[in-house]
């Protein structure tokens, strides 16, 4: 099924929200929540990315 | 800050995080699907509600379905998403959101929500205003205090228009207890000081800092902090503080008189003037500037003198606490024609004479006694009867050449309406000038 380009977009803008959301908290967190701040940033990063590829696929 | 519980609908785990992490202070409950979060709607006790609107990759802005049934439990629903064309935002409204929210500005956003939806909370607990602390029936006067009752939450400023004793400073304390702030009200009448003592009031000064400062003082600016500053008769200002308080409301800080340390202070700002302040600017006697950084929603109270329904219901309300008094047929029909030019506060003072009298019963002389010289006009002349009262009035209070340029609106008004607008109409009817009809139109903007 090939994927529907503005939820795509609306995907990404969501987890670029985030990330920019998370990137400002960041500074304020303690150790331990760096740490697990840091690992949903990553996963997150990595979702854009493939969310990047599927838009590419489908244009 | 009150602690609140607080539903997060939201499918991105670093999305819930980064919403945690802001309502840290908070109890916080998440929910990453609709089901799960109509099953917590269903069961658990919220205060607010944070709606993403897309719940998944592909899903179908199934967050707009929770809306209605947080809406129905009784939650402030503030969506936050990335979908924030006009058509969802739209839906999102209809659906019952109270804010709607583009995802990314969390950090600031998330503070003002909470300080918002606080304020508004603590202002719908207020008392209502008309059982005691407004007293009106006019009908006009009541739907102009309830309109500006609904801005009293909102950091917006407000100025109050109206002559002396309309009870200016009332409405602005009324705004300030409904506005859900914590800190005080603090009121400065700008027209009782001279500059350099206005200046000092409002600042405040370091000891020493002039001759008689022996000690320090806070100004009114910072008393007011996280509260309401009412300034009365705005327009009684220099020109040089108003630029020095242009400053100071634009930066949000000020320093007191001697001192070399920045103060800071977040207040809101109500302001009132008997003046029309559109005729202060073009006199040169306040800033276009200060008024605009001023004036957000304007409110006016009528003089006494139009609003005579509210003669006795004030009398009744002065004398609620202590000695109650009755007044005759013709005492009462004497104040009711009188014109009352120091409006609420004349009104205040003849009840607390009349309440100190002999007798409780209020006659014609004794009436006429405590207002004597400022009865209505004989009959017949152009000030008598309820029109010329009100005009006799607003002279008065606005002086003579208002009230002229008051009746001239009014009558090209109602001549334009009899001609269905035509000027040409109006010009022949009336007999005036071009330029009279058009300067009339000019000065009364959109109101003719």
């Amino acid at each position: 099924m090939t994927a529907d380009p503005s939820k795509l977009l609306h995907d990404l803008r969501s987890k670029c929200s985030s990330l920019k959301s998370a990137a400002e908290l960041y500074k304020d967190c303690s150790a331990p929540e760096k740490k697990e701040m840091l690992a949903l940033m990553k996963a997150a990063a990595a979702e854009i990315t493939k969310t990047l590829a599927e838009l590419e696929a489908v244009n | 800050m009150e602690k609140l519980n607080i539903l997060v609908v939201e499918d991105d785990k670093l999305a819930q995080k980064v919403m945690a992490a802001q309502l840290a202070a908070h109890n916080v409950d998440l929910a990453g699907d609709l089901k799960t979060a109509l099953k917590k709607l269903e069961t658990g006790r919220y205060d607010l509600g944070f709606f993403d609107l897309m719940l998944g990759p592909g899903d179908d802005y199934s967050g707009l379905k929770a809306i209605p049934r947080a809406v129905d439990k009784g939650l402030y629903a503030v969506v936050v998403s990335s979908s924030d064309s006009d058509e969802m935002i739209d839906k999102a409204y209809e659906a019952g959101a109270g804010d709607f929210y583009a995802k990314g500005n969390e950090e600031r956003n998330v503070a003002d929500i909470l300080q918002k939806f606080l304020q508004h909370r603590k202002a719908a607990g207020a008392a209502d205003i008309f059982a005691d602390a407004f007293i009106t029936q006019d009908p006009e006067t009541k739907a102009a205090a309830a309109e500006a009752l609904k801005y009293a939450p909102t950091e917006l400023p407000i100025v109050i228009l109206g002559p002396s004793g309309t009870g200016k400073t009332s409405l602005a304390k009324i705004l300030h207890e409904h506005s859900g702030r914590d800190g005080a009200f603090v009121a400065i009448n700008c027209s009782a000081y001279s500059e350099d003592l206005l200046e000092a009031e409002l600042f405040g000064y370091k000891k020493g800092a002039f001759t008689g400062a022996s000690e320090a003082r806070k100004g009114r600016l910072l008393e007011a902090h996280k509260g309401t500053l009412f300034l009365d008769e705005i327009g009684a200002m220099s020109l040089n503080m108003q630029t020095k308080l242009l400053k100071a409301l634009e930066e949000r800080s000020f320093y007191p008189l001697g001192s070399e340390k920045p103060e800071r202070s977040e207040f809101r700002i109500i302001s009132a003037t008997l003046e029309d302040p559109q005729a202060l600017i073009a006199q040169g006697k306040l800033r276009f500037d200060l008024f605009h950084r001023v004036h957000g929603y304007t409110i006016t109270l009528k003089p006494l003198a139009r609003r005579r329904c509210d003669i006795f219901p004030l009398v009744l309300h002065f004398t609620k606490t202590g000695r109650r008094l009755a007044f005759t047929p013709e005492a009462r029909e004497f104040m009711g024609s009188y014109a009352w030019p120091g409006n609420i506060r004349e009104l205040k003072k003849f009840t607390d004479l009349v309440a100190g009298g002999p007798g409780g019963r209020v006659s014609l002389e004794t009436a006429q006694k405590h207002l004597k010289g400022r009865a209505a006009g004989p009959a017949g002349s152009p000030a008598a009867g309820p029109a010329g009262e009100d005009l006799y009035a607003y002279a008065l209070a606005h002086g003579l050449e208002a009230a002229l340029d008051k009746v001239s609106a009014e009558i090209i008004k109602r001549n334009l309406d009899e001609n269905e607008g035509s000027r040409t109409k109006t010009l022949a009817a009336l007999k005036i000038s071009t330029r009279l009809l058009y300067a009339t139109l000019k000065k009364s903007g959109d109101k003719i």
